[in-house]
């Protein structure tokens, strides 16, 4: 079991490097690309610290002041997915067919052993094209998607490729505050 | 000491003459951190590495089931709050709450735990 389990981080390292590579060929050393990224760094930062000074003053002009700032922000962001998107389908096409041959080859092979029992939504992924009932049993995919979860991101903060924190708390993430936070 | 930032949101760690280097004040206890985006840094990484250790851990014993997840959030989370609460003793209100700090980087710590346990579980007692 060594050697597939060995074998599988060494691929999602190679994949996530590869992906990150990919991504800096088509978005990351773009003239816009990085014009945009540090024009929305500087208005996150800027935007925070006016909500600092500001916060709980009803004040109407520094409200609307706030606003304008955080629409200004947001076309922003829009247009950094925009750039990122088009190389994100090109490159999770790649991906899917690599995924493709990998699952192939490591078909109905029992990689891992969980040392937990995984829930019934999870067993799908744990199990799939598994023989048998024994649900400690891992799958290739599931071993993979994990790699991938702790891998991809470490690499991407290495590399300085990851979102700053600013600037993902402002345009709002799974966690942040809601945008009209201030209305 | 005073003197402005002039590399703020720079990623690399600069050593200035009269500012440690960010690993001497990782662990010194309560250092100064002027760079929010420096402590939260080290909050991140300390947990990947806190993950890892806890996977080789758990995956030696072997620790097993739900029981051992669990534990994996209350080490990982408790001595983040230690650490960053009793041994560095910094305001939390100054980067958005204790929450915030807690949930910095836990779900890549979670995944690298998660690797690591079933890798070194199954290699030890399966093979």
């Amino acid at each position: 079991m060594w050697a597939d389990t060995i074998l599988i981080v060494f691929i999602s390292v190679c994949t996530a490097l590869l992906g990150e590579g990919l991504t800096w060929l088509m978005v990351y050393r773009t003239e816009k690309y990085q014009k945009l990224k540090t024009e929305v760094e500087r208005q996150s930062k800027r935007l925070e610290k006016r909500k600092e000074a500001h916060g709980d003053s009803l004040d109407k002009q520094h409200k609307k002041k706030i606003e304008r700032e955080e629409e200004k922000l947001k076309n922003n962001n829009r247009d950094l997915s925009l750039v990122k998107m088009k190389s994100m389908f090109a490159i999770g096409f790649a991906f899917t067919a690599l995924l493709s041959m990998f699952n192939s080859i490591f078909d109905g092979r029992i990689v891992a052993r969980l040392p937990f029992f995984p829930i019934s939504w999870i067993q799908g992924l744990s199990h799939r094209n598994l023989p048998g009932d024994d649900y400690t049993e891992c799958s290739f995919l599931f071993l993979y998607i994990l790699c991938t979860m702790s891998i991809r991101q470490n690499i991407q903060k290495l590399l300085g490729f990851a979102p700053s924190r600013t600037a993902s708390k402002q345009s709002g993430g799974l966690f942040g505050p809601p945008p009209q936070q201030l209305r | 000491m005073s003197s402005p930032k002039a590399n703020r949101g720079d990623k690399n760690t600069t050593t200035n003459a009269s500012v440690p280097s960010v690993w001497s004040r990782a662990f010194t206890s309560n250092s100064k951190w002027d760079d929010k985006e420096e402590f939260l840094d080290v909050i991140y990484w300390g947990r990947q590495v806190l993950g890892i250790i806890v996977g080789v851990i758990w995956g030696l014993l072997p620790l097993k089931g739900f029981i051992a997840l669990v534990l994996f959030a209350i080490v990982n989370a408790g001595s983040v709050y230690v650490y960053f609460s009793s041994f560095q003793s910094v305001d939390e209100e100054e980067f958005g709450g204790a929450w915030e700090l807690t949930k910095e980087g836990f779900m890549t710590s979670f995944a690298g735990f998660l690797v690591t346990w079933i890798i070194i579980y199954s290699g030890m007692h399966f093979d």
